[in-house]
């Protein structure tokens, strides 16, 4: 009796112990239910607050599953009162949702494809007459193919040549160390830096066009029109992580084997050659249709055009996309874009801008303030919550600031990209850090330094060059 | 007997493979090595996940098999495994066995029965669901400055537990024992005579009163442990100790002692609440310290 006792009291404890965030979670949601409703709040508008703080605790602490959030945020709109059922069911599913099923499901299809092989020979023929320039290679590939991809798609397609290339490099040595370091940073900024690129590079991009058409009266961006705003950031950014890598990771190089590599991988058949060959005509096309259609099919359709013609075609099935999808991202982001609706719709929104407005009242009344407040709050915000759920949560905000201004919003968007610090940030830096190569501490300190540059160069760029748009 | 021994970085892992492999030894006990990878964000684990399977097809190693390769080489070189023919671990298989754990299976024929495991995750949820799907008797691990994990991996691991610190490989150690009247206490007893007898090692036996009543108690069962102890042969000093049980354990211990002594029998909200004098004496000391349960 005294055993099973000890048992069930150990097994309770057991769950609180690692569910203790959701448990304060819920304490600090009741908490907040009882008090009045702050003056200038309606109460769906503060209770639609209360379910966002909520949200931001259950995703950073990852107490319960993601689904699990997602649907514990769409229930409590409707219980609270937030917004009726069929207004919640209405704004869970949007072209933004339907991108980020899309992108993934596209990204397995063509990492299921084995083009890396065919990627690594296509740079060492450019890139592979020094070490140092194949390396720049590695980043400036990783970068626009990642613009136009997505980050998760085109890491898992680098990393193998990453790792291939520093396979018998001794880590024990400061200078082994430095060169794996070097490869594997390389190809993640690069990555990181290019998702910012085009509309298609990153959901939270997709999110944002969609918050600009709703909620101003905004010419709709399209999907060149990002690109202008994007891509000379992106290049100078480039060129900053280039240096900033250089300076952080000396190394000779000396064990990373371009040539061996290349070695290896010389012989192809021909029947992986038609595959190659099928699969790059296939993203040909649906890069060509997101840049030529995107106004009037959206980009998530497009995007599941792609999954559809490699499974019609026979070159990835469904069971190996049904297993490698990340169902309760899309959940969580489908419920987070809903939640972000239902934060503008009550007006919560306007009601933190107006806070902040007061709280920075005695500043100079200058945009260059709030605008540095919005891209350093989203950029530190999507380091601990990943970008595409800040974006979805922050961006109303960002574009209240300023409703008639884009640069707010495409800030807040770009910003939030620039996922430098923390290895959760973005899919990127998490398959880095998986590696058991590159520790938290490592990431964080050149990525601070590489974060702090990027804000700057997007103030420097909005300021002197959007304005020119 | 099943023993799991969980590793991590190569730097801190060889004295726990070392202590870990001798415990084994000495039960011959049926050896899990475990190597708990980090934890993936829900976010990213598809993402890392399909990474993984590519890293597979190319043949390049998965995080963790190259850790994994290192402690089967140690094993080896130290001869805690004997091959009856040569194996090299070019040529493994992955077998993946349940969400975030693989079996690593190298071919060729061992005498000993090691199981290599790959997990990924929170290393307490980690190692609570390996012992408890698997029946492990004994979970060694490294042990770091950590007091948290100390306190949590004694609170909810479901086997006894040996945090490896400060464990040196050429140090000659002994074996403090600190005996009460619980059902863990006797575990102890149990394990400390047999790695003992296994290890030629001395036995410092030892009571601490606390004037309570049930002081005279104790003497009888230290003297109860130090006749099983003589009879087996085993070198052993009997000592009673006063004051306070935590502090006075720690102090005899020094940094050449393994303690061994059972698990608080106290209820364990007031454990997880409050602490227990083994999860502290596993916290202060600066050696090896097993807590039976």
């Amino acid at each position: 009796m005294q055993d099973s006792y000890k048992i069930i009291s150990s097994s309770i404890l057991y769950w609180f112990s690692q569910k203790k965030w959701f448990v304060f979670s819920i304490i600090f949601a009741l908490i907040f239910i009882s008090l009045p409703t702050p003056i200038g709040l309606s109460v769906p508008a503060y209770h639609s607050l209360i379910i966002l703080f909520m949200v931001f605790i259950l995703v950073t602490s990852e107490a319960i599953p993601f689904p699990a959030i997602a649907l514990l945020a769409l229930v409590l709109q409707v219980l609270l009162g937030v917004a009726p059922a069929d207004v919640v069911a209405s704004s869970f599913m949007n072209d933004a949702v339907l991108f980020v099923m899309g992108s993934l499901m596209f990204a397995i299809a063509i990492v299921h494809q084995g083009l890396d092989i065919r990627l690594a020979k296509i740079i060492i023929s450019i890139f592979g007459k020094s070490k140092r320039l194949f390396l720049a290679g590695l980043m400036v590939v990783s970068a626009v193919l990642s613009s136009f991809l997505g980050e998760h798609t085109i890491i898992a397609i680098m990393l193998p040549i990453g790792l291939a290339i520093i396979k018998n490099v001794d880590s024990s040595t400061p200078d082994g160390k430095n060169a794996i370091l070097l490869v594997l940073f390389s190809i993640a900024y690069g990555t990181i830096i290019g998702s910012i690129g085009t509309p298609s590079g990153g959901a939270r991009n997709v999110i944002m066009i969609n918050y600009l058409q709703e909620f101003t009266t905004a010419e709709r961006i399209d999907y060149w029109g990002w690109i202008q705003y994007a891509y000379p950031i992106l290049i100078i950014q480039l060129i900053v992580a280039y240096f900033v890598l250089q300076f952080a990771f000396p190394t000779s190089l000396d064990n990373v084997q371009v040539q061996g590599y290349k070695r290896s991988i010389a012989k192809s058949n021909s029947a992986t050659n038609i595959r190659h060959l099928f699969s790059c005509l296939i993203i040909g096309f649906i890069i060509a249709s997101w840049f030529l259609f995107n106004q009037e099919l959206g980009l998530g359709i497009i995007a599941l055009c792609g999954v559809l013609i490699f499974m019609i075609c026979g070159m990835v099935s469904w069971e190996v996309i049904n297993k490698n999808t990340n169902w309760g991202v899309i959940l969580l982001f489908a419920a987070t874009i809903s939640l972000g609706f239902q934060i503008n719709e009550t007006d919560a929104s306007s009601w933190l801008v107006g806070k902040f407005n007061e709280l920075t009242s005695f500043f100079p009344e200058d945009s260059s303030f709030s605008w540095s407040f919005m891209a350093i709050l989203t950029g530190l915000t999507a380091n601990f919550f990943t970008s595409s759920a800040t974006t979805s949560l922050l961006g109303p905000m960002a574009i209240e600031l300023q409703p008639n201004d884009i640069s707010f919003g495409m800030s807040a968007a770009i910003a939030s990209g620039f996922s430098f610090l923390t290895v959760i940030s973005s899919p990127t830096a998490m398959i880095v850090y998986s590696t058991g190569l590159v520790s938290i501490k490592i990431f964080f300190r050149v990525g601070l330094l590489m974060f702090s540059s990027s804000i700057l160069i997007l103030y420097l760029v909005s300021k002197f060059y959007w304005v020119t748009l | 007997m099943n023993i799991l021994i969980a590793i991590g970085g190569r730097k801190y892992s060889k004295p726990t493979l070392d202590l870990g492999m001798k415990v084994s030894n000495s039960f011959e006990a049926s050896t899990t090595i475990a190597y708990v990878g980090k934890k993936i964000s829900q976010f990213s684990e598809k993402d890392v996940s399909i990474v993984h399977q590519n890293l597979d097809e190319r043949q390049l190693y998965r995080p963790g098999v190259r850790t994994l390769e290192w402690a089967y080489n140690f094993l080896k070189s130290k001869e805690y495994i004997q091959e009856e023919k040569v194996t090299t671990f070019n040529d493994y298989l992955l077998i993946d066995e349940e969400q975030s754990r693989m079996r690593v299976l190298l071919k060729g024929k061992h005498s000993n029965k090691i199981n290599l495991i790959l997990r990924t995750g929170e290393i307490i949820e980690q190692l609570r669901s390996e012992v408890q799907d698997n029946d492990h008797d004994i979970t060694i691990i490294g042990g770091g400055n950590n007091k948290g994990m100390h306190h949590d991996l004694v609170q909810f691991i479901d086997s006894s537990v040996l945090v490896v610190k400060n464990y040196s490989v050429k140090k000659q150690y002994k074996i403090l024992l600190p005996v009460n009247n619980s059902k863990g206490s006797n575990k102890a007893i149990a394990i400390a005579e047999q790695f003992a007898k296994a290890n030629k090692l001395a036995v410092e036996i030892v009571t601490v009163l606390e004037n309570k009543s049930s002081d005279d108690k104790l003497k009888k069962i230290l003297e109860r442990t130090e006749e099983k102890f003589s009879n087996a042969g085993i070198k052993n000093t009997a000592t009673v100790l006063e004051g306070n049980v935590v502090k006075k354990i720690v102090e005899n211990a020094g940094d050449d002692s393994i303690i061994m002594l059972g698990v608080s029998p106290k209820n364990p909200i007031m454990k997880y609440f409050f602490g227990s004098k083994p999860i502290s004496i596993a916290a202060e000391c600066n050696c090896p310290v097993l807590v039976a349960k």
